[in-house]
């Protein structure tokens, strides 16, 4: 992959000035930068040197490797990530084994300090024995690799909050990178998985500025994870009209009306899916048909059903609350019984 | 507060407490030293003692109006006394507020946690004691109160139960303790004894030429009176005859039961209330009366009428009708016939009577058929002005200058009718309006529908 | 856990279970005490009708009207705007609809023949606002009005606060307003709600209650004797 800037590895590859341009210009948009913005960032892309990236997967479904490599044709993103010089990936790497470990720890040898460490999936805890790679547990690996490190980036909802390994019971003890990783930089990219160009925007941004965005409270890139999917949903007036669905195939569902009924979880959901949208902005599970499930906040999974509606919780039971009300009735039965013998004495002294 | 001296017992209650009756309102002399609190009871004991005989009126319905109270103090907007001075301490609830306390701490549901966490102070001797004047002097049990609460809590009724605690904790107002003490001994809260009542239906009969029969074996109807009439308008007394007499009925007094007004009611004590009740129920029996006819008097009327079977433990065997409903009646039959009194008249309502009584268009049936032009004040019938006088309150001269501000109310309710004739059907209104007339040199004077109507009674030359 | 789950679970479940246990504890224990038969000749023996009361006492005489127009309109302005909030807004009515389904098994529609009606969210905007000025404003009539000043105690400002509370957070979390996080906001928003569920059986909200037995009785008890209701 050689040492060359970015810039000369675009024009090797054949793309033009002006689709590199349009390319910063879009990806300024994205970002919510001004158009004044495009020079510099055209200026630090051209120039930058292809750092090490080293991507360690631990407890993940290969999901978020899918998407980011969701490429349609040649595109300028696909161009960027192999720009990229991406090190140690499984899903994408040719070699496998010993040549593929080595790799990992030249790249690491020789970038130390400035490689930017990309982790997916969880991180078991509970026994080594649950996630190994070379032989080598997860969490040691995490802890070595982030040791040298320049900025880790917990791409998707396992690596950034635990995700479904963390789910009730949590077998494996997964936790998430940022609660192993503790003196570096991250960057929590949340999804499952995060939408392909919310991740190589927030690489984007790393390398136009050489630093970790602008973060929310859980560590999200703001540019994405500012808003919530309810304030940007195309579907916001039926909700605001009270029109929803009430089944996946009702007059409701086929006009399109607000599924928050049916569980959508949109309202307290941080992402771009009702902006950016997926695949290449053809559409998002809303559009779909199906409501939100959040899977961009931590414990999802565990927030009670994907199709029951936010407004409700955990009441209890019929059987709970009958106990609760047998006790009233008995306490209730008490307190007048104690009154009644009060008079009845009374009386009877009078 | 003065307390009544610790050697009282075997004084002359007639030396110690002579009754005033020769001034427009009939009560006792005004004291100079007033003995509001009775007995030789400590302050604890007091207030045990009124706690006990609150907890005695907790059942359901007053439980339920504990409970309901929102503090939304609508209850001060019908009420005369507050109406007149604007003093919040006449709200009708917070007249209530020891016995509420007492239901909360001491028996409602959650009594247990009231006490625990003080979540509300325990009834104090003091708090009784300045809850006397509240209780006795600005309430007369009129029930505009009970009419407005958004809640439907009957307070007037609830105020009546809360004077069981406070009689028992001898905190009686000075007058109010005096007639009821004299009733229960004497038979009469005025001087009106057995004898007293005999004495002067004999000169009565005489002077008037009118047949009045006492203590026949046996009679259809038995007729009661009030003391005020015996001792203040015996003219009622001759009404009473006449009316009974035109209509061909078999009555007749007896001296064994003849006082309808009833001052255990009013003044607290529920034993005293049940002995003056039984005393007209055993009256009845004993003469196998199918109608017991009560007088012009509006407490009297709530004691028998509705408070009677519960005295008597059953239902009672005979009819009780208020004189102006026996009226109504005989107006409806034809049987009783008068003249046209070509006059204009507006009626009080004597709120024990119509609004909590239910006896509203009788005296209106009796009014039409004298032919008089009834001039309705406003407001009316239900929601009728309270005369200020009732609930033993005409009788404490500490609560006079209260009760005059309250009067000014009628007074102008009346002269805005501008009707020539003032009529009510409750001697205790009448002469609550007679003290008021003489206070304020008002023009008008209160008249009894009875005596109205045996006034211009049409009867046969024979 | 955070606050918001916190908010839908564990504090949902025992403030859910309080208030059933304090309303039945309360209720029961009135209920259950002793009554008189009235034993007096009644002049209107259907007693029932005397249940009339419970509608006709919801507006006053005209002859008490001057001195209570104020708190009768109020009172009836924040009762049907948080009624109607309560009660007809679709995330409030999808958690009735959850614990109905809970208890009964099938849902309100299945039961009913029809759906729970939803009222469009700017209705519930304005009610709710309506609600919370008519709060504001008989607060400031029981802090200033001389009669009310007397008769208050702490039950009927805490009742106040904890009535007003969900409809202000409400409101925030809404508007997504009050510069917290909207998940603070809306837990908060929960949590008050479960503040007046776990409060409502132990101070004056229980005349929600009580008011149909209050006025029932004085309506039967008033009506067997012909006065006046």
């Amino acid at each position: 992959m050689g040492n060359s800037t970015l810039g000369e590895y675009l024009r090797a590859r054949g793309v033009s000035r002006r689709g590199f341009l349009q390319f910063c210009m879009t990806s300024a948009t994205l970002m919510g930068m001004a158009p004044s913005m495009v020079p510099r960032i055209a200026e630090a892309l051209e120039s930058a040197k292809r750092p090490s990236v080293i991507w360690l997967p631990f407890q993940e479904c290969t999901g978020c490797t899918e998407s980011i490599t969701r490429a349609h044709g040649a595109t300028i993103e696909s161009m960027i990530f192999e720009a990229i010089s991406l090190d140690y990936q499984h899903t994408l790497q040719a070699a496998a084994g010993d040549a593929a470990e080595h790799a990992r720890e030249k790249a690491m040898k020789d970038n130390w300090g400035k490689y930017l460490l990309v982790v997916d999936g969880s991180v078991p805890t509970a026994d080594a024995g649950y996630g190994t790679i070379a032989g080598v547990s997860n969490l040691e690996m995490l802890k070595e690799a982030a040791a040298g490190c320049a900025a880790v980036v917990a791409v998707g909802s396992c690596a950034a909050f635990g995700g479904i390994p963390m789910a009730n019971p949590n077998p494996t003890g997964a936790v998430a990178v940022s609660d192993v990783v503790k003196d570096k930089p991250i960057i929590n990219i949340s999804g499952c998985p995060p939408i392909p160009v919310v991740i190589t925007g927030v690489l984007m941004q790393y390398l136009t500025f050489g630093k970790v965005p602008e973060l929310d409270a859980l560590g999200r890139p703001k540019a994405f994870f500012g808003q919530n999917i309810h304030d940007r949903c195309y579907r916001r007036p039926f909700y605001e009209r009270g029109q929803f669905a009430e089944t996946f195939d009702d007059e409701g569902a086929k006009k399109g009306w607000c599924l928050f009924k049916l569980g959508c979880k949109g309202p307290v959901t941080y992402n771009a899916c009702a902006t950016a949208k997926w695949n290449n902005g053809t559409s998002f599970p809303i559009e779909a048909g199906h409501g939100c499930i959040g899977c961009s906040e931590p414990r999802f999974w565990d927030k009670g059903g994907f199709y029951k509606p936010l407004s409700t919780g955990d009441w209890g039971s019929g059987a709970t609350l009958a106990v609760a009300a047998g006790a009233g009735v008995a306490l209730g039965a008490a307190a007048a019984a104690l009154g009644r013998k009060r008079q009845k004495d009374v009386e009877a002294q009078s | 507060m003065s307390t009544r001296p610790p050697d009282a017992a075997g004084r002359d209650v007639n030396q110690e407490f002579p009754l005033e009756l020769d001034e427009p309102r009939f009560s006792v002399k005004e004291p100079k030293i007033r003995y509001d609190m009775q007995g030789d009871l400590t302050d604890e004991q007091r207030v045990a003692a009124a706690m006990k005989n609150f907890v005695k009126d907790f059942g359901r319905t007053a439980a339920v109006y504990m409970e309901s109270c929102i503090h939304c103090g609508m209850c001060a907007e019908a009420c005369h006394f507050h109406e007149v001075t604007k003093d919040p301490r006449y709200t009708p609830i917070w007249k209530l507020e020891p016995f509420k306390q007492a239901y909360k701490r001491e028996y409602g549901p959650f009594a247990l946690f009231f006490r625990l966490f003080n979540l509300k102070p325990k009834v104090t001797h003091e708090q009784l004691a300045e809850w006397q004047h509240l209780l006795y002097d600005s309430c007369t049990v009129c029930g505009r109160c009970s009419l407005m609460c958004p809640m439907g809590i009957d307070i007037a009724t609830l105020i009546s139960q809360a004077r069981h605690g406070m009689f028992h904790a001898g905190l009686v107002p000075h007058e109010l303790y005096a007639v009821a003490e004299r009733a229960k001994r004497e038979g009469s809260p005025l001087g009106a004894t057995p004898q007293v009542f005999a004495d002067r239906v004999d000169w009565l009969a005489d002077d008037h030429e009118v047949e009045i029969p006492l203590d026949k074996d046996k009679a259809e109807v038995l007729c009661t009176m009030s003391s005020i009439e015996i001792m203040k308008y015996p003219e009622s007394v001759v009404a009473t005859a006449r009316v009974m007499n035109h209509l061909g009925v078999d009555w007749t007094f007896r001296t064994d039961g003849y006082e309808a007004t009833n001052f255990g009611l009013l003044s607290g004590n529920a034993a005293w209330q049940k002995q003056m009740t039984m005393k007209l129920i055993d009256a009845a029996v004993a003469c196998g009366a199918k109608t017991l006819i009560l007088p012009e008097c509006g407490h009297a009327y709530m004691a028998l009428r509705w408070m009677g079977a519960a005295m008597y433990g059953k239902p009672l065997p005979f009819r009780v009708l208020h004189m102006a409903e026996f009226l109504a009646e005989n107006v409806r039959d034809k049987r009783l016939r008068v003249r046209k009194v070509r006059q204009s008249v507006t009626f009080h309502d004597p709120c024990q009577v119509s609004r909590r009584g239910g006896a509203t268009e009788a005296p209106r049936e009796v009014l039409a058929a004298l032919g008089v032009e009834l001039r309705e004040m406003h407001p009316t019938k239900g929601t009728n002005w309270c005369c200020g006088g009732g609930g033993g309150v005409v009788a404490i001269h500490r609560a006079d200058k209260l009760r005059h501000q309250v009067f000014q109310i009628k007074m102008k309710q009346i002269d805005d009718t501008g009707a020539e004739l003032a009529v009510t059907s409750c001697a205790n209104c009448r002469q609550t309006f007679d003290d008021g007339q003489a206070h304020f040199n008002w023009d008008k004077t209160m008249h009894s529908l009875l005596e109205l109507v045996a006034d211009n009674l049409i009867e046969d030359e024979a | 856990m955070t606050l918001l789950d916190f908010a839908r679970g564990p504090a949902l479940q025992w403030s859910v279970a309080i208030f059933v246990f304090g309303l039945l504890w309360r209720l029961v224990g009135v209920f259950l005490l002793r009554t008189k038969k009235d034993l007096s000749a009644p002049r209107n023996p259907a007693a029932w009708k005397g249940l009339r009361l419970i509608a006709l006492r919801s507006w006053p005489r005209k002859e008490f009207l001057e001195g209570t127009a104020f708190g009768e309109v109020m009172g009836y302005a924040f009762h049907l705007g948080f009624l109607v909030t309560l009660f007809f807004y679709v995330p409030h009515l999808l958690f009735f609809e959850s614990v109905f389904e809970g208890l009964i098994g099938t849902d309100f529609e299945g039961l009913f023949g029809f759906a729970w009606p939803a009222l469009p969210t700017g209705v519930i905007t304005f009610l709710s606002a309506v609600s919370i000025a008519a709060l504001v404003a008989v607060l400031v009539h029981r802090i200033t009005n001389p009669v009310k000043r007397l008769i208050s105690n702490f039950d009927d400002y805490l009742s106040w606060f904890l009535t007003a509370a969900p409809l202000v957070t409400g409101m925030l979390a809404y508007a997504h307003a009050g510069g917290l996080r909207y998940e603070t906001l809306l837990g908060l928003h929960i949590l008050s709600a479960e503040a007046l569920l776990a409060w409502f059986p132990f101070g004056k909200l229980i005349h929600a209650f009580t008011i149909f037995a209050a006025r029932g009785s004085t309506g039967m008890i008033f009506d067997r004797r012909g006065a006046s209701l």
